[in-house]
């Protein structure tokens, strides 16, 4: 029930929640995975014969377990980027006089400590569209970049569903070779190896992008007033009814 | 660097996986041991060129016996991925192999893989081989220098024009003009002499991984502007035969397959031959269990050590590493360097000495920065970021906070 002068405005479909919070979860498994298949960081304290024990083994399967997870929400994610019924976040990252506008305008009530507050906050903002968009980037960059690493234990060309799955991923991920060598800095020849440090610093980013992403949701709740944080648990959120345009 | 926007693209979209159809069907096999019958029995015909070693007598001389050629015979059959009815033939290539000439030239190298080729001590069936080939040049292991050397390159490349097989051992440095590498009376520049010894080859082959990537001396940060084989020569059939040193094992296959049908192996999209580089290290290594086990050495000589367990946090790069050395190891397979408690450090890789070679994950590894200054680890470059994240938020939630609260004040005054 919104309180007096209040209205409740509905910001995230179930859906859209559901997304964010296997995210969440999947996003502390690859970290924490990642990171021990990059560099085992605990010993494996188990007096049982290395065939009875599948530390680094499971690990892996967990990684890939999430790298599916988020193949297919980012699928989904993809989907309702432009087709939506609800909000089509493209609409918002088009660089459009009106987006441009609100962009700054938002960036500005950032830097200005909520002195400056010249736009709509009842919908979701094109500041916060293009941020998102950046996370959904470097999703993307994870997928391709794992699944390239992924391909290089199916050397044989071969795999248990068929000789076209190892030929997909190929035809889908070889390009992430070059750009990683280009990104990274290789010699003449680019190498495997610059995909995999490229997986790993963009791990960093992502981590990055996290920390402000929650430091912001909880700073606008905080002094915007108007329940910004409870957008993602019940999908909506209150804003002054003056202020509902 | 070296290659062009086209070739660059083109490259992107064709990489090949390493397999390789090992059945083709009876009609193929047919046919191929028909052509390989029909060059065997033409080169037969011929006189052997300067080396005029007979090799059964040699493979005597050395204390081998026929036995153990057609044991290797049947095993570098399996290797070449061909079926076991090849085996007779693949043993009479084996007593051609001087009939194809083989012109050798050094670049910035250290000849670590003539070294490898000549291992004289107790020399096995592929060394062997390798002394037998009709090596028409090869500037350190022969007499001549000097303008007598550069004499007999020009007969020998005039003289087996478009049929001898260029092998080419070192990076090109490209620097100033390729001044940093010169050669013979002439001074001709690596570059030049490389460009001449291709003009009239039948297929070039870069030995090692200076010749195929750039190698060691294309190592940051680079001085000479070395490059492999590939970027320089354009339109010949090239194959790599990268490692550190190449494998002798390896050499002989693609001469031997060269010998034995005039064509050059299956390669991979690095222009390894897939027989050899269609193997990734970490698949066929004895210390597997152990990685998925989550056992690994944690400093020489430790508990885990003395166990054989796995070398990945000691830098072990086998994971990212494609050779076959860990199927048919090295000195006639004898060992390798995983079995001798040492990690895999990529030899056979691109940019092998600053990505692989640093004996420790690369996650704790030092990486240059794009910008090729500062030395950091991925794993410090990333806590360096997130901590100017956290600072950046924290002047900003202490700002966010005072201003608050002023405005609060104001309200309330
Ligand atoms: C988005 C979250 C992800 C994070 C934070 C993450 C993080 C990491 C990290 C830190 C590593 C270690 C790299 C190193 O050696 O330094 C790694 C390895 C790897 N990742 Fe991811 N990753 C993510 C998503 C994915 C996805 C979507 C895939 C797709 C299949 C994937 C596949 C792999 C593979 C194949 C490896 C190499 C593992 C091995 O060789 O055993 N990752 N990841
Ligand atoms: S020693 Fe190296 S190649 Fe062998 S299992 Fe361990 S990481 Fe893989
Ligand atoms: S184990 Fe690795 S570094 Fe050693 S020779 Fe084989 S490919 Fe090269």
């Amino acid at each position: 029930m919104a309180k007096d002068g209040y209205t409740k405005v509905k910001r995230m479909t179930p859906a859209m929640r559901i997304i964010h919070w296997v995210n969440v979860i999947s996003m502390i498994v690859a970290v924490a995975t990642g990171l021990y298949i990059a560099a085992p960081y605990y010993q494996t304290l188990i007096a049982e014969p290395a065939v009875d024990k599948y530390v680094m083994a499971w690990n892996r399967w967990g990684h890939f377990i999430v790298a599916i997870i988020f193949d297919v929400t980012s699928i989904i994610v993809a989907y309702l980027f432009f087709f939506s019924r609800f909000e089509k976040p493209y609409k918002k990252i088009l660089p459009t006089g009106k987006n441009i506008k609100e962009f700054v305008e938002v960036f500005m009530n950032l830097i200005t400590l909520n002195r400056r507050k010249n736009f709509d906050s009842s919908h979701s903002d094109s500041f916060n569209t293009v941020y998102f968009t950046i996370f959904h980037l470097l999703l993307a960059w994870m997928l391709f970049t794992g699944l390239q690493m992924y391909v290089h234990g199916l050397a044989s060309g071969e795999s248990s569903i068929g000789a076209w799955w190892p030929a997909m991923l190929h035809l889908v991920t070889d390009w992430t070779i070059p750009v990683s060598g280009w990104m990274v800095g290789s010699g003449p020849t680019p190498s495997i190896m610059d995909v995999r440090i490229s997986h790993h610093i963009t791990m960093w980013l992502i981590i990055t992008w996290v920390v402000f992403h929650i430091y912001y949701q909880v700073w606008r709740t905080i002094f915007w007033q108007e329940g910004d944080i409870a957008i993602v648990v019940g999908g909506t959120k209150f804003v002054k009814s003056d202020e509902k345009k | 660097m070296g290659m062009d926007k086209q070739e660059s693209v083109k490259k992107l979209f064709t990489a090949q996986s390493a397999k390789v159809d090992t059945n083709r069907g009876d009609a193929y096999y047919e046919a191929l041991y028909a052509k390989c019958q029909e060059r065997l029995d033409a080169l037969k015909k011929l006189t052997p060129l300067n080396n005029r070693r007979d090799f059964m007598t040699t493979i005597e001389d050395e204390g081998l016996e026929r036995r153990d050629f057609l044991k290797w015979a049947s095993a570098t059959t399996a290797m070449l991925m061909l079926p076991a009815s090849f085996t007779p033939l693949v043993a009479e290539a084996a007593t051609l192999m001087n009939r194809v000439p083989v012109i050798w030239i050094e670049l910035s190298d250290c000849a670590g893989n003539s070294e490898a080729l000549l291992r004289s001590d107790g020399p096995k069936i592929d060394e062997i081989i390798l002394d037998i080939i009709s090596l028409e040049f090869h500037e350190t292991l022969q007499a001549a220098s000097g303008h007598q050397a550069e004499k007999q390159m020009e007969e020998a490349m005039e003289h087996f024009k478009g049929k001898y097989l260029l092998f080419v051992e070192g990076a090109v440095p490209l620097g100033m003009d390729g001044q940093f590498g010169t050669i013979g009376a002439k001074g001709e520049t690596f570059v030049d002499h490389l460009h001449r010894a291709a003009e009239g080859a039948a297929a070039v082959v870069a030995v090692g991984s200076c010749a195929t990537y750039g190698g060691i001396p294309a190592a940051a940060p680079n001085p000479t502007d070395a490059v492999g084989v590939m970027d320089v020569v354009k339109g010949k059939p090239i194959i790599n035969i990268p490692a550190c040193p190449a494998n002798p094992s390896n050499m002989v296959g693609v001469i031997l397959h060269f010998v034995l049908t005039g064509s050059i192996p299956e390669l991979d999209s690095l222009l390894r031959p897939k027989f050899a580089f269609g193997y990734r290290i970490h698949d066929n290594c004895e210390r597997r269990a152990h990685f998925d086990a989550g056992e690994y050495v944690e400093e020489w000589g430790d508990e885990g050590a003395k166990n054989n367990f796995c070398l990945y946090k000691m830098g072990c790069k086998g994971p990212m590493t494609f050779n076959n050395c860990s199927i048919i190891r090295y000195n006639e397979g004898v060992n390798w360097p995983i079995g001798v408690g040492r990690g895999c450090i990529g030899c056979s890789e691109p940019d092998f000495w600053d990505k692989y070679a640093y004996e420790r994950p690369m996650a704790n590894a030092n990486i240059k920065a794009p910008t090729g200054g500062v030395e950091k680890t991925v794993d410090q470059f990333g806590l360096g970021l997130l901590t100017a994240a956290g600072i950046g938020i924290g002047i900003h939630a202490a700002a966010s906070a005072i201003a608050g609260k002023k405005e609060h004040e104001k309200e309330e005054a």
